[in-house]
């Protein structure tokens, strides 16, 4: 459990630095890499709580294909070119977001659950096959427009 | 200090930095990549927040995730598409582009 603990303290504040590199490096290559790196890191912390499924699909569909595709993208602009900055609103509208996240979770507070939990990836299957039918489609589709999109911006460059 | 501590510290901390990435910069590649680590974040306090029932948990998370994925790739084909159009990418092109 302080493994596990101290794994995630680590994970925690490597995502935090990545986050910031993502969004202030001047390169938009670079921030773009930094996004797959923030994406794998997300899935490290979401196996240490026990979603290992998540993990998976994450690190195939989210960075595998998404993020890959925005990275090759950015490349292929050549950076993005012109960027101005204002660095008060910026601070400002993170300053006020932090405060309304922390009023609305301290009127809710948190449910006690114990992390990691154990999924059953069987019932999970069960559930998407039936009951969950309708989410399946959506999922098929989202990723069949995926598919359909990078092929036409593909053929059009 | 818990593991939930952590993942909330972690997940707020992300968030913001995603809030200011989003609100300070005008460039729209600059703005999806802020969108997209905001998500990060977000996934992380809906693991906190919902983890009651875990395999539901995993659905909605595996659904989210793949709905993301299809939004990243319609946005860029259309900041592609802009590009074409105006060889500019800030979102004051887009305005007065009126697209």
């Amino acid at each position: 459990m302080e493994l596990q603990l101290a794994l995630a303290a680590l994970t925690a504040v490597a995502m935090v630095i990545v986050s910031l590199l993502t969004v202030t490096l001047r390169d938009l290559v670079y921030s773009s890499i930094m996004l797959a790196t923030l994406g794998l890191l997300t899935a490290a912390m979401v196996a240490l709580l026990g979603y290992y499924i998540v993990a998976a699909f994450i690190i195939i569909v989210y960075v595998g294909a998404a993020v890959m595709f925005i990275i090759i993208s950015v490349s292929m602009l050549g950076g993005g070119g012109f960027e101005t900055r204002n660095t008060a609103r910026g601070l400002l509208a993170a300053l006020a977001t932090l405060v309304a996240l922390a009023a609305a979770l301290g009127a809710l507070g948190l449910p006690h659950t114990s992390l990691p939990v154990s999924v059953d990836p069987r019932a999970v299957g069960d559930s998407l096959t039936g009951g969950f039918l309708a989410a399946l489609l959506v999922l098929l589709v989202a990723l069949a427009a995926t598919v359909i999109e990078g092929v036409a911006v593909a053929r059009r460059g | 200090m818990s593991l939930q501590e952590v993942v909330l510290g972690a997940s707020l901390a992300v968030i913001a930095v995603g809030v200011y990435g989003l609100t300070s910069s005008s460039n729209l590649i600059r703005q999806l990549l802020s969108v997209e680590v905001i998500f990060n974040g977000v996934l992380l306090l809906l693991i906190l927040i919902a983890s009651t029932n875990p395999n539901m948990l995993t659905l909605l998370m595996v659904v989210l995730v793949a709905v993301v994925s299809g939004e990243v790739i319609v946005v860029i084909a259309l900041v592609i598409s802009m590009y074409r159009a105006t060889r500019e990418l800030t979102s004051e092109a887009l305005r007065e582009e009126g697209v």
